[in-house]
């Protein structure tokens, strides 16, 4: 059972690789854009004077400012590469595939975890390569040792994977995918504390920040390699950003299967 | 007759329009806008306190950040409406089956694509009012308008983003994409033409190819007769420039896309 699970994780990620790299124009999404996107936020800086802005946030400066983006950057691939992907999944409905594979035994979870991990690594690579340049180029990262760069990265890639699942599920049932896209794309970058500090926003933004499990991310990356706080300083918000993939998952296991019961009673794929 | 082709379109896609897309591209182009809006918002007042370096108001003749980068994004939100109404015209003819029948009539192509153009200059007109409208919280600042050079600045870039919408019409046909080629635009013209921060503050190099994308005079124009109230007399080199550039891209757009027509056509009904 178990190895079946896997079995169909990694035939929807193949099937999910072949369709995406179909042609050499792939590698403008992959890497060209989220450059430019880096750049704009980079030059939206400089307008200002940063010294005032580190009242507010006291670890920003002029030579830290890259990397400060940066890792907004990385951490914003990871999440926005799954849900460009959740919502090319959607097209499972209109290709009219999606009944064919609730017809096969496939597990539904290892389905959606398939294709969210095969999204994932194909397009946060070639950034992360740039990342990796520029960080040896601006030389101003602090290294805080194997464990903690070990649950840094742990901390991004599980919550991405887990928000990719839900989105899946989310896309697979809804008759209009792109109002969904356009609610959950956009504010993410500026409400996920990307561009900037989530620490700034008001109470209303703030609770809207928290809804998305990037501004954990992006907060536990940025306190690791900016701030370089230690493991226990850092225990209450990895508690609370397991607590968020856990309550994903779920949601997503439910979404399924509510979804799936639905559409044998009334014939509709289409949930919402 | 090249008024009725461009009556014709104008209605046409006025009814699908309203018909097939009924809200979403409205409510997502607004609220593209809003968060450029919003971001501006809390980077200028929350993290910075309206602190600003010395060089911006030395490049842009004023301290109004707010009102700088709200013009900024509701221009970007015209850029975007026209190539994404206009550039795409053909392919989308391509990809719904009419360009056949499109390409037997005895149409004009001037009259098609201006009718692309007018209607997509009403409806982005009802989001940018809309758009500054829901800005005014933010604080932008209308007091020092000069409304003739505005209206001039206005027209003429319309001229000149058609102009651009027309080579990339080209190219979308040529490689049969919409979705790698406009996002690449759209990006290019984010970071390259001053959007949300003066172009000097990008390296000198860089600033040469800016400056040859009639977006980025168009904003200096749009900028200066609205924030800094400049008359036409003032301006009249930039809008020579502008009016340069948008005859240029015109021209050399329609020649490309009659160029392109006959390969895609060919392609396409092989």
């Amino acid at each position: 059972m178990y190895r079946f699970f896997w079995r169909v994780v990694k035939a929807e990620a193949l099937k999910k690789h072949r369709t995406t790299f179909h042609s050499k124009l792939v590698y403008f999404s992959m890497l060209i854009w989220p450059i430019l996107t880096f750049a704009v936020a980079y030059f939206t800086y400089k307008p200002f004077k940063l010294s005032a802005g580190a009242e507010k946030v006291g670890y920003l400066n002029d030579n830290n400012l890259v990397i400060f983006i940066l890792i907004g950057y990385i951490a914003h691939m990871f999440f926005h590469s799954l849900v460009q992907s959740a919502w090319g999944f959607s097209s499972e409905r209109f290709w009219g595939t999606l009944e064919l594979i609730y017809l096969s035994p496939a597990s539904r979870l290892a389905f959606v975890l398939g294709n969210a991990i095969s999204s994932l690594f194909e397009n946060v690579w070639l950034f992360i390569i740039f990342a990796i340049m520029m960080f040896q180029f601006y030389g101003e990262l602090y290294f805080p040792g194997i464990g903690l760069t070990v649950i840094g990265t742990i901390t991004l890639i599980i919550p991405a994977i887990a928000w990719g699942m839900f989105l899946n599920a989310l896309f697979l049932f809804s008759r209009d995918t792109r109002i969904l896209f356009t609610i959950l794309e956009e504010p993410m970058e500026l409400f996920g504390g990307v561009k900037l500090p989530v620490a700034i926003f008001p109470l209303w933004a703030k609770i809207i920040s928290y809804i998305f499990p990037l501004t954990y991310s992006i907060k536990i990356l940025r306190r690791i390699f900016l701030k370089g706080e230690e493991l226990v300083q850092l225990l209450p918000i990895l508690a609370l950003i397991s607590l968020v993939t856990l309550i994903m998952i779920i949601i997503t296991i439910l979404l399924l299967k509510s979804g799936e019961k639905y559409a044998k009673k009334t014939g509709n794929m289409a949930l919402f | 007759m090249r008024t009725r082709i461009l009556y014709a379109t104008f209605k046409r896609n006025f009814i699908i329009q309203r018909r097939a897309y009924p809200l979403e591209f409205f409510i997502g182009k607004i609220l593209s806008a809003f968060y450029t809006v919003l971001t501006a918002y809390f980077m200028y007042n929350l993290l910075f306190k309206g602190q600003l370096n010395d060089s911006f108001s030395e490049f842009t003749g004023t301290s109004d950040y707010m009102s700088y980068v709200i013009l900024g994004g509701g221009i970007y939100l015209f850029v975007v409406g026209t190539f994404l109404n206009v550039s795409r015209s053909l392919i989308t003819e391509m990809r719904t089956g009419t360009i056949d029948s499109l390409m037997i009539a005895p149409f004009d192509r001037v009259g098609y694509f201006f009718g692309n153009m007018l209607q997509q200059t009403f409806t982005t007109s009802m989001e940018f009012l809309l758009a500054i409208i829901i800005s005014i919280p933010f604080g932008i600042n209308l007091t020092g308008i000069n409304i003739p050079a505005t209206i001039l600045a206005f027209l003429i870039s319309l001229v000149a983003y058609f102009g651009m919408s027309l080579i990339l019409a080209a190219g979308m046909l040529y490689f049969r994409d919409t979705y790698i080629s406009q996002n690449t635009v759209f990006l290019a013209i984010l970071l390259l033409c001053g959007i949300t921060y003066p172009i000097e503050y990008l390296p000198q190099w860089v600033q040469y190819i800016s400056h040859i994308i009639p977006v980025t005079t168009s904003l200096n124009m749009i900028r200066n007769s609205v924030i800094l109230g400049m008359g036409i007399p003032e301006q009249l080199n930039n809008f020579g420039y502008l009016m340069i550039l948008a005859i240029l891209y015109s021209v050399i757009g329609f020649k490309l896309l009659k160029r392109i027509e006959k390969i895609a056509l060919e392609n396409n009904l092989a």
